[in-house]
């Protein structure tokens, strides 16, 4: 709890001269009580992080070792890959090839320009390539989230906090510009990740 | 705020969320940086802030505050051409032109980081910026060129 | 050459047309001398030979007035004039000159002609003369259809030997030495002894002489700039940043403009709220113009945010809101009723159908936006007295009668600045933007309004291309084809885009059938009919205007046609066609092409041919079917302008045309979903990026007889080719644009 607010404490500092990026200091992160959640509820509750991390906001960016991101959802056309023959590279900055952060630049504040490149206060990139989402099924992102070599090596309370820091994840639920946010709410996010690890970290296919 | 821009020392008073393309081009009178679509869909208003092209149509001016920033005419001028401008002259690239401040921006910014770059190269770091002319291959030739004159010297 | 030596005397410097007859009116105002409009404002010793240059004492200005969007005709109509007077690039300056009846464009009008650009009949060439003079009263300075070489070639070169014959005739007189033994070089007269006099030092001499005007165009084995790569003027600035086009400029005591206008052009504003935009940081005012509103302010950047941030409601539009409105009314146009004009019947068509195995197909050719890289924009200023004007326009005479429309003022007091244009694609015809800014700037007398689009208005208030839907028939006999029988309906793009220029165009509308009736086939039996839609979104002029549509439609079912008879693409064409000129074209490319060569099992090719602007133009397109998509491998154009002007920048223009008629048909449309253009900016019509161009290899051949320009023709032939070459590797024959609909690209 201690590192919690301290880290808290450090990104509301980093962000205090900014306009808004409220969602990190409301998030609270307070599991269930051990023992307190059925299996069939932490599968209701994976099955709910499902949908976010199927959705195109988590999920365009969640892409495997090709190192290409995603256009699609709704407000995007059809499914295809991201226009301009973006390739994020090994880096998944576009470090190799063209930064991220030529388009998507350093933003303090909220994306309200319809169809311009997302921007939050920090560096735009790919999730790592141990995290690809993207046409992936519920068992398979359910397996490799609780798969310690493919989530970072992160507890359950890592992983909320992970959550909670990272300034392109809140993006997903404030995106702006007429982009279709991803479901429910951060807090409910993290809500159902904790209910689920309560769970013990169930897949359907167990 | 202030701001560096082609080696100068600017100092601007404009609201937190302008766009350094219009910081630029309207309060500061730097027109070779070209506004196009103004989403980061075209990249004629390509710069270069702290040495890495960003379009500056996306750049607030907040955020570019106390930034070095090199457009067009800080790269070189028409009697002291930049290496890529002069590989564009030689190659007859523009034809409208007014992408083409873009194109050398980002070009530069490519040579910077690959050298030696082949087509494929080219065609990753290039395809964001957009050519309504199709002055494409051009492009492709005017970096190969660059690219081996800046290795001879 | 001795006949174009003559053609270009009588009709272009003296102003006389060499038919007889013509309107009655029209053929006494021909006939009358137009005012140079250089003599109004020469200083003291100044002196001009005719309306193209301008000597003093230390510059020599060249006259360049058909517009530079890009394709260098700034560059070329320099070259053609410094050709015969003997002057180097680096020794003049060019300055598009004042809107004038003396710069009326002779080509632009001969395409309107209904004649194949190939037919050098008397009847065609008598026509072609006829809408010259017609274009010579209405003082059309036009730049468009690719017309700028062939008006300019001979017109250029002719005005540049008079002035060049006048300067020695002054260097003549004011030495003692005769006009034979002198020689021009580099910008001087040379005497026998080899003393240089520089042009500039004889302005007042030449000033005081009647201009030579028998003079002898130079043979070209003679040329030194024609024919051989040049520096265009402008590729520096264009390179540093430092060249200026409109949007670039600013006047003194300027204010910003933006404008919120009517997305549905229904002409109507039901209600609006401009509170918020009022209160925004540096706006100064919100006024009421014609299609909408506009916000004045101290920066471009706040004038478009307060723009967008009025609340308006605006009426419905004149067109079926939703798209299957549009092609509704297509499909409902092919009737007699609607038959714009039968444009070509050979053969037996009707009994061919009647006895063979007809083969059948519709295709479908998609409203797309000009959409050139620079936003319009315009600074105007109006005072009581005067209106001055500072944009990049492609008619810049027509565009004083509109302003003169606006604000009241009569011509003669509106002052016109051309300036180098961003990109047009046909835009920079229309006059919207500009009427809307002397709107503006007529309600705050006394201050300069710069006007600019955002780009998202510049989408939305787009005249599109005309969208079109192609009905084809035909039979095949003996490995051969026999019957052709394309029926094309279409709104008519002149008359809408005339309408606004207000210009009337009575007939039928040649667009509409461009490209698909005038290729030179010798098809048994060979129909083309076009049917006019009802005028649906307003629509205009984009880059090679009806061909893009009309040629994917004819050249797309010929290749069904050729498929089916079980004959090669390339031979069937080249046995077909009956025109010399176009024949070699298409030899050209099979040979560069290597037609018939080896292919991998993924990979196919198609080849299209597609005459427009009086340029024949065959493209062969290779592609490979990868597990991703289609990728466009190379392309081979071939096409003859009769003379090329500069080899680099004809190629450069040749492969941004294939560029542009590729991108477009594989990844552009404009589509309406309640009344409003559905695409926005360049995320959602992109045309073609570097990562899917492919390479481009081009040769101009010099077989026509006329000069022609390049600026389109390279388009219609791209989209056929790229459909015919997928059909070719993957089977699937695409009848509808953009491709990206029905197949992924990679």
């Amino acid at each position: 709890m201690f590192l919690r607010q301290f880290a808290i404490g450090l990104l509301a500092a980093f962000t205090m001269s900014s306009v808004v990026f409220a969602d990190e200091t409301d998030v609270s992160i307070v599991p269930p009580a051990e023992g307190s959640v059925s299996i069939e509820n932490g599968l209701d509750a994976f099955s709910r992080i499902y949908e976010v991390a199927s959705h195109p906001r988590c999920s365009n960016c969640h892409v495997g070792a090709d190192n290409r991101p995603m256009w699609s959802g709704p407000s995007y056309g059809r499914t295809r890959a991201h226009g301009m023959n973006i390739n994020a590279g090994d880096s998944r900055i576009g470090a190799e090839t063209i930064q991220c952060s030529t388009c998507h630049a350093y933003r303090e504040g909220l994306n309200d320009t319809p169809h311009a490149a997302p921007q939050v206060a920090m560096n735009w990139q790919l999730a790592p390539v141990e995290a690809e989402w993207f046409g992936k099924s519920s068992d398979e992102i359910c397996n490799q989230l609780r798969d310690p070599d493919r989530n970072g090596g992160r507890t359950m309370l890592e992983l909320a906090e992970h959550l909670n820091h990272d300034l392109i994840l809140h993006w997903a639920w404030n995106p702006g510009g007429g982009r279709e946010p991803a479901p429910y709410s951060l807090q409910e996010h993290i809500d159902d990740l904790l209910i689920w690890g309560v769970a013990g970290f169930p897949c359907a296919n167990d | 705020m202030q701001i560096t821009v082609n080696g100068k020392i600017r100092d601007v008073d404009v609201e937190d969320d302008m766009p350094l393309l219009w910081v630029l081009r309207d309060e500061l009178g730097i027109t070779g940086v070209k506004y196009g679509c103004g989403i980061a869909q075209c990249g004629a208003c390509t710069v270069q802030m702290d040495g890495l092209a960003v379009r500056s149509c996306q750049v607030t001016a907040a955020s570019a505050d106390g930034a070095d920033i090199t457009t067009i005419e800080g790269l070189g001028t028409p009697d002291a051409l930049h290496v890529m401008q002069a590989a564009w002259v030689e190659h007859q690239v523009a034809q409208c032109g007014y992408c083409q401040s873009g194109q050398i921006m980002q070009a530069v910014t490519l040579l910077d980081t690959n050298p030696d770059p082949t087509d494929d190269d080219i065609d990753a770091v290039m395809s964001g910026n957009l050519c309504r002319c199709g002055t494409y291959p051009r492009i492709r030739a005017a970096i190969k060129t660059a690219a081996a004159k800046m290795q001879e010297t | 050459m001795g006949r174009l030596r003559t053609i270009a005397r009588r009709t272009f410097l003296f102003g006389s047309v060499a038919i007889a007859g013509g309107v009655a009116f029209g053929t006494y105002l021909v006939k009358r001398d137009i005012p140079n409009p250089l003599e109004d404002d020469l200083a003291a010793g100044e002196a001009t030979f005719n309306p193209w240059v301008k000597i003093d004492g230390q510059t020599i200005t060249l006259i360049t007035p058909h517009s530079d969007k890009g394709q260098g005709v700034v560059s070329a109509q320099a070259a053609l004039i410094a050709e015969e007077l003997d002057l180097d690039f680096g020794q003049f300056k060019v300055s598009f000159g004042a809107p004038s009846p003396a710069y009326w464009n002779t080509a632009m009008a001969s395409e309107g002609a209904p004649f194949k650009s190939t037919d050098q009949s008397f009847a065609a060439e008598t026509t072609r003369s006829m809408m010259g003079g017609l274009m010579k009263v209405i003082g059309l300075q036009g730049t468009g259809g690719s017309t700028s070489m062939a008006d300019s070639f001979d017109k250029l070169r002719y005005a540049g030997a008079v002035a060049r014959e006048t300067l020695k005739l002054a260097a003549s007189q004011q030495h003692g030495v005769p006009v034979a033994e002198l020689k021009t070089k580099s910008g001087a007269v040379i005497l026998p002894d080899g003393t240089e006099i520089p042009y500039t030092a004889l302005a007042n001499a030449a000033a005081a002489l009647d201009p030579v005007e028998d003079v002898t165009l130079r043979d070209p084995s003679m040329w030194r700039l024609i024919g051989k790569p040049m520096e265009r003027l402008d590729i520096v600035g264009k390179s540093t940043g430092t060249l200026d086009y409109g949007i670039d400029l600013s006047v003194d005591g300027m204010v910003h403009a933006a404008v919120r206008l009517d997305p549905c052009r229904s002409g109507e504003i039901v209600s609006y709220d401009a509170s918020a935009a009022r209160a925004m940081r540096g706006v100064s005012d919100v006024l009421e113009i014609t299609d909408g509103l506009a916000v004045i302010a101290d920066n471009t950047w706040r004038a478009i945010q307060a723009a967008n941030a009025i609340d308006v409601t605006w009426g419905n539009p004149p067109y079926p809101p939703a798209m299957d409105g549009h092609w509704d009314a297509l499909a409902a146009s092919f009737n007699p009723d609607q038959l714009d004009r039968q444009w070509r019947d050979d053969g037996d068509v009707d009994g061919a159908l009647a006895s063979g195995s007809v083969v059948e197909a519709e295709y479908r050719s998609p409203y797309v936006a000009h959409a050139p890289l620079e936003p319009l924009n315009a600074i105007v200023v109006v005072t009581d007295d005067t209106v001055e004007i500072w944009t990049g326009h492609q008619m810049p005479r027509q565009l004083l009668t509109i302003i003169s429309g606006v604000t009241g003022h009569d011509e003669a007091q509106i002052t016109f600045h051309n300036q180098f244009i961003g990109g047009s694609f046909g835009h920079r015809l229309e006059f919207e933007y500009i009427k809307q800014a002397a709107e503006i700037a007529n309600q705050m007398r006394g201050t300069p309004v710069k006007l600019t689009y955002s780009r998202e208005e510049d989408f939305a208030q787009d005249f599109p291309r005309h969208i079109a839907m192609g009905r084809a028939k035909g039979t095949v006999s003996n490995g051969q084809v026999e019957t052709i029988d394309v029926a094309i309906a279409a709104p008519s793009v002149m008359s809408s885009q005339m309408a606004r220029a207000g210009i009337p165009v009575p007939g039928p509308d040649m667009q509409i059938a461009a490209g698909a009736w005038n290729n030179p086939y010798a098809i048994p039996n060979y129909r083309m009919s076009a049917y006019r839609a009802p005028e649906l979104a307003p629509t205009s002029s984009w880059r090679a205007v009806g061909a893009p549509a009309a040629g994917f439609i004819f050249d797309s079912f010929l290749d069904e046609l050729i498929h089916a008879a079980g004959a090669d693409p390339m031979a069937e064409r080249i046995r077909l066609i009956d025109h010399d000129v176009s024949r070699k074209v298409l030899e050209a490319v099979a040979d560069m092409s290597s037609w018939g060569g080896e292919l991998a099992p993924n990979q196919g090719r198609g080849v299209a041919f597609v005459e427009s602007f009086g340029v024949p133009t065959a493209e062969v397109v290779q592609v490979t079917a990868t597990d991703a998509g289609i990728r466009l491998d190379k392309v081979w154009v071939a096409c003859d302008v009769g003379t090329v002007i500069d080899p680099v920048n004809f190629e450069n223009l040749v492969q941004g045309g294939v560029i542009f008629g590729l991108g477009h048909a594989i990844n552009s449309e404009i589509t309406y979903a309640d009344g409003m253009a559905e695409q926005t900016n360049y995320h959602a019509h992109e045309a073609m990026r570097m990562y899917q161009c492919p390479e481009i290899i081009v040769k101009g051949l010099e077989n026509n007889s006329h000069v022609r320009g390049i600026g389109e023709p390279p388009v219609p032939p791209a989209a056929p080719a790229l459909a015919n070459a997928i059909f070719a590797a993957t089977g699937q024959r695409l009848r509808e644009m953009p491709f990206n609909k029905f197949i992924d690209f990679v």
